[in-house]
């Protein structure tokens, strides 16, 4: 193994990539020194990291470009014509920031772990790597190895951590990633071995190679599975709701927050990048798929009496806007299904960090026994509200522009007729009005009313500095997009026409 | 320009300053905003129109939406109005409110109330007229569910919430459709493409008739209009103060704001006009008829709410623009101070017969508080009076002129309209004999014994009463009675008004023994909340004026239709020219005689039953008829609840449904 340097500039995102694992093994293997510290280190780091993201991105990104930038490229792995190839666009950098912010939330929201601290930590820090590794790899095997990275740590923070059923959750993960794991490394090597004499890997020379419609169609569906199980469109959900009910409430963060927006980029780069003309032949499937994973989604979750099943089922609901906005092919739906999933990153991580600490609360996690938390805690009550609206697109929060702008894509869209437009924003609109009924009589049921019935000599404290400062970090970012939009679009809208224009002209 | 500048430092909730500074400022703030709105409609009055974009939010290459001000007559009628009953319902509420916990977040929420109800008006394209739409959505939410320890309440504020969501999903798909045929959201430009488009007919109409009526759906369900009017009773669950400035000043008024706003695009479609006249009338109906057999004081003006709106609607309906909107400031004014009023008299109330809104809100309960308070008394006659449609008052000249106007539009309306306002008066007296005269019910639950579930007997009665007192969270005031039987006594209800009120008072009240019952009066209510309560009926009484047409001249001068003339004039360019001076004072006297014709069945069924209990014969009869009614009443709201209660259980039913197929789904996947 050897490096070749290919690059003038400094190798900022090989480092971004390699410091949280390193750091993180690091910790694994330095002498056990007490809980305390481990989550001290780890915040460190990830603050650091985040820092670090933010100052490469400041002084490396030139925003009015659409190629790939900060990019890298060393010849790892020589006979396989194997690179460690990197790089960042408008796409990947909202999600990357994301990734850094709700990880370093997650961390921090992780304060009460205490049993196996040293683990829980480094493999947070694991996945953190490799969530940031698949979202700015350029190089097609290497986002399938990233990919496969960050699934192994996920697996064992759900089967250790978490309720009761954990164990069952947590197999029922593995087998839905590792299969859909298997979709994607037969696209990826169906795709490298394709046309060309040597195997080709790199995502920039993929995307201009043009293929036969029924092998693209075969490639198509392939990666679709794989990513559809991640973010989960709609047959394929059924992981995510388990796993959801049982994980750890910072690991559900983590899952709602950057892993199912993995599929959802995925979608992008891959399915809508490299094989332009299957996605349009499949985008009117996909956007039915989308429509009806909002209303079922919508409908399934009143009917669910835990608490972060429910949210879980409005993260899925509100992924459909995301599938939505991907297939309507129209400048202003990528746009919003990219707003939608930074987002729903936020507002799905905050919900499910609020589920979590009001579970640590009350110790219940049936919505029917609870009751009357408000006055105990004030301060949560007054977040979970404000979150709730959020989600539910309240217009100044960031769920609104995202929703509004993916309207607009489907209406401007030259490719549908205009009956199967309008079934389509009327069923979504009807998703529109079943969000607040699950999502306020989730908090009336939790929080309204005055007794507490099954709960006796319990001791409510209201949130302290710690998760006051998590919640309202999180607020911040999702006012700041209500308001101003322009921060999050004018990131990708560049890169976000570049795309489309593959689908006008090519 | 510095009208939202002005309205957005209202944006209140980070501040924590003390609270009584605090609200200081926000009614100082508000003061600001109303001066400069009614500089601004001065100056309406000669200049036309005021549009001017302040900055655009977020641009794209094909998407654009531009924050901006649309100023025009209407939007500085709505302010004015908006400022106004704000400015006297924050003040009344710093009174009302200043027993509760919840103080400082009260006023953070109208605050936020305020300015989005302003942003509102003031919007100068659909978008961000959705935007606040659902903001003020949003205020009434957390509004109704301000007491949230009660489950009432609770479900209260989801289900204003969700009816609202209804309306906004058909707005919100009204807007994209409108969009999608002009490719504007700007009121000026869409007007025009709309007309040119329709003018070449060049459109599909059937589109163009649902993107109409979605549009329409926003207001429906806003304005509490028929089949989405549930939620505006169960809101009465909020403070009063709410239900005085949001559910039947300003909030409700957003709706007939927005179909006004859009009446230009709705005029060229005659079967969107035909469907909101058609929807107002029933609801003028329906709201008639409810409030009839209400025993809760504000379910009641709530329902009476409605019917009102239904006649604002039906007027816009009939394309008279001017008639609406005069009704819709008139009936503001009157209906705020109705509100006011009975908030006073249930803070007056509460003190009696406990804090629960069952009682306390409970016109059974009421009665013979004219002795007790009698310049809410005053105000509350008033109000009435003009709600009735009585000359001199405000209500009278603009509910005349819709009556006026749908006599011209269609007969079957017109006698609708017309036995309603019949009603109305009926019911309104209703409420006011109940309250006012006769004797304070209270005492005499044994003769009445209407309500079965409230027989206290005589001697439990003080005990019964401490019991509920201790019961009120701490918040109705100190109490200390000496509470001795068989003797007389001597009461001493001190009201510890909180302590940092402006100016203390101590009330103590004189306890009347009478005889050997234990009982003490409601008292009048303070001085901060008669001051808006005096305002408001000032407005009442004067603002009728500013419509009054002055024909005798020849010339048809009044400042309402000066201001709205140049704005619109489609379809009743000339609509006053007919109105010449005979016509108008015989369909005045026609339905005020109507009107008179109601409050006196009112009388006569109620008047007598209070000031003669012991008449039996006559009181059983009541009671039958009471109780029909109210059976009725309960048949009406079992169908509504019902109908209303369908979609939860589809919605449950389809979940459970696809919950099973879930599983076997999940099951399968996993035997795999």
């Amino acid at each position: 193994m050897y490096l070749v340097f290919t690059t003038n500039d400094f190798p900022w995102l090989t480092i971004i990539v390699v410091f949280p694992i390193s750091a993180g093994s690091l910790m694994l293997f330095l002498p056990h020194r007490g809980n305390k510290v481990n989550k001290w280190y780890t915040i460190c780091i990830c603050i650091l990291e985040l820092l670090l993201t933010t100052y490469a991105f400041c002084y490396n990104f030139k925003m009015d470009d659409p190629l790939i930038q900060l990019s890298e490229d060393y010849k790892w792995i020589n006979f396989f014509d194997f690179y460690w190839r990197m790089g960042i666009d408008g796409l990947s950098i909202g999600t990357i920031l994301l990734t850094g912010f709700i990880t370093t939330l997650a961390t921090l929201a992780a304060f009460p772990v205490t049993r196996d601290s040293r683990l829980f930590h480094f493999l947070m820090l694991a996945m953190y790597s490799g969530q940031i590794g698949s979202f700015s790899s350029r190089d097609l095997l290497l986002f399938f190895i990233m990919w496969e990275l960050e699934l192994i740590p996920v697996y064992l923070l759900l089967a250790m951590w978490g309720g009761k059923k954990r164990l069952y959750s947590a197999t029922k993960f593995i087998l839905y990633t590792a299969g859909s794991s298997i979709f994607l490394l037969i696209g990826v090597l169906g795709i490298s071995l394709y046309g060309s004499n040597e195997p080709t890997l790199n995502l920039e020379l993929l995307a201009n190679q043009s293929y036969p419609v029924t092998l693209e169609i075969l490639f198509y569906i392939g990666f679709l599975i794989a990513f559809a199980v991640k973010s989960p469109i709609i047959p394929l959900h059924t992981w995510l709701p388990d796993t959801h009910g049982e994980a750890h409430y910072s690991t559900c963060m983590l899952l709602a927050g950057i892993l199912l927006k993995m599929g959802a980029y995925g979608l992008v780069r891959i399915n809508m990048e490299l094989l332009p003309h299957a996605h349009s032949m499949f985008s009117p499937w996909l956007m039915v798929v989308g429509t009806i994973q909002i209303i079922y989604a919508a409908s399934t979750s009143p009917g669910q009496r835990n608490l972060k099943k429910r949210i879980a089922y409005s993260s899925v609901s509100h992924m459909g806007f995301i599938i939505i906005g991907i297939s309507s092919i129209t400048d202003p739906g990528l746009n919003g299904a990219i707003l939608q999933i930074i987002s729903h990153g936020f507002i799905g991580a905050a919900l499910f960090f609020l589920a979590g600490t009001s579970y640590d609360r009350i110790r219940l996690v049936y919505l029917d026994e609870m009751g009357g938390m408000a006055i105990s805690i004030p301060k949560i009550f007054t977040m979970f509200t404000i979150l709730s609206m959020a989600s539910l697109a309240l217009p100044g929060m960031s769920g609104f522009i995202a929703e509004l702008i993916v309207f607009f894509g489907i209406i401007t869209s030259q490719k549908y007729f205009l009956i199967f437009k309008i079934l389509i924003i009327f069923v979504m609109a009807i998703g529109m009005i079943l969000t607040p009924i699950y999502l306020l009589s989730m908090s009336r049921q939790m929080f309204y009313g005055y007794k507490l019935i099954n709960v006796k000599n319990f001791s409510f404290f209201d949130s302290g500095p710690r998760e006051l400062f998590l919640s309202i970090s999180i607020l911040l970012p999702i006012i700041g997009i209500g308001i101003y939009p322009d921060f999050v679009l004018s990131l990708a809208s560049d890169k976000v026409e570049s795309i489309l224009s593959n689908y006008f002209y090519g | 320009p510095i009208l939202l500048g002005v309205g957005l430092p209202l944006f209140p909730t980070a501040t924590k300053n003390l609270r009584r500074i605090w609200t200081f400022l926000s009614i100082f703030l508000l003061s600001i905003v109303m001066i400069f709105s009614l500089y601004l409609s001065i100056q309406q009055i000669f200049i036309s129109c005021i549009h001017q974009n302040v900055w655009s939010w977020t641009i794209n290459n094909e998407f654009s939406f531009e924050f901006g001000y649309f100023i025009d007559p209407l939007t500085s009628i709505m302010s004015i109005l908006i400022t106004t009953v704000g400015i006297l319902v924050l003040i009344y509420s710093d009174n009302y409110m200043s027993h509760d916990q919840g103080y400082l977040r009260f006023f953070a929420y109208m605050g936020f109330f305020n300015t989005s109800m302003l942003g509102l008006v003031t919007s100068s394209n659909l978008i961000q007229v959705y935007f606040f739409w659902e903001l003020v959505g949003m205020c009434s939410y957390l509004l109704i569910g301000f007491w949230f320890t009660r489950p009432v309440a609770a479900n209260a504020c989801q289900k204003a919430f969700v009816t609202n969501r209804v309306g906004d999903f058909g707005l919100l798909l009204g807007i994209l459709g409108l969009y999608w045929i002009t490719g504007s959201f700007e009121f000026q430009d869409l007007f025009e493409i709309f007309n040119n488009l329709i003018l070449n007919n060049r459109v599909n109409f059937f589109f163009f008739t649902l993107c109409g009526f979605l549009l329409f759906v926003g207001p429906i369900a806003k304005s509490a209009q028929f089949p989405l009017h549930v939620w505006l009773p169960d809101a009465m669950e909020g403070p009063t103060p709410i239900s005085a400035l949001i559910h039947a000043a300003t909030m409700v008024a957003a709706g007939i704001f927005l179909v006004a706003r859009l009446l230009p695009l709705f005029i060229v479609i005659p079967s969107i006009m035909y469907i909101i006249s058609l929807i107002g009338i029933i609801t003028v109906l329906l709201g008639a008829t409810l409030a009839l057999a209400q025993k809760d004081i504000k379910r009641g003006l709530a329902y009476s709410t409605m019917s009102q709106l239904g006649y604002m609607m039906l007027a816009l309906g009939m394309g008279s623009y001017r008639s609406a909107l005069f009704h819709l400031i008139t009936h503001a004014y009157s209906k705020a101070l109705l509100f006011l009023g009975s908030g006073s008299i249930i803070h007056s109330m509460e003190a009696i017969v406990g804090y629960s809104p069952d009682k306390s809100q409970n016109m059974i309960l009421m009665g013979g508080l004219t002795k007790h308070v009698p310049i809410t008394k005053t105000a509350f006659l008033i109000g009435t009076l003009s709600l009735c449609g009585i000359p001199p008052l405000a209500c009278f000249w603009s509910k005349d002129e819709i009556l006026n106007d749908s006599l011209l539009f269609s007969p079957i309306f017109a006698i609708i309209a017309c036995s309603t306002a019949g009603l109305t008066a009926f019911y309104m007296f209703r409420i006011y004999l109940l309250t006012f005269e006769g004797h304070l019910n209270t005492y005499f639950l044994n003769y009445s014994g209407k309500k079965s579930r409230s027989f206290y007997s005589l001697s439990l009665w003080g005990k019964e009463e401490e019991k509920k007192l201790n019961k009120n969270f701490g918040l109705v005031p100190l109490l200390t009675m000496n509470n001795t039987k068989r003797s007389s006594f001597f009461c001493n209800k001190t009201y510890k008004i909180s302590n940092n009120v402006r100016n203390k008072i101590f009330i103590t009240v004189e306890n009347f023994g009478l005889n050997t019952r234990t009982f003490y009066y409601p008292h009048e209510s303070d001085n901060t909340i008669l001051f808006p309560i005096l305002i408001l009926l000032l407005f009442t009484l004067f603002i009728g004026a500013i419509g009054i047409p002055f024909n005798q001249e020849g010339i048809d001068f009044d400042i309402l239709s000066k201001l709205f003339t140049p704005s619109i004039n489609l379809l009743h360019n000339n609509s006053q020219n007919f109105v010449d001076w005979y016509e108008f004072l015989r369909n005045a006297t026609f339905s005020v005689s109507i009107a008179f014709f109601g409050i006196f069945i009112a009388y006569c069924l109620y008047k007598p039953f209070y000031s003669s209990l012991l008449n039996l014969t006559l009181l059983n009869s009541f009671q039958k008829w009471n109780s029909k009614r109210i059976r009725w009443e309960k048949l009406i709201n079992f169908v509504y609840n019902w109908s209303y209660n369908r979609g939860y259980i589809d919605a449950f039913f389809k979940t459970y449904l696809i919950e099973s197929i879930r599983g076997l789904a999940k099951q399968t996947n996993f035997v795999d």
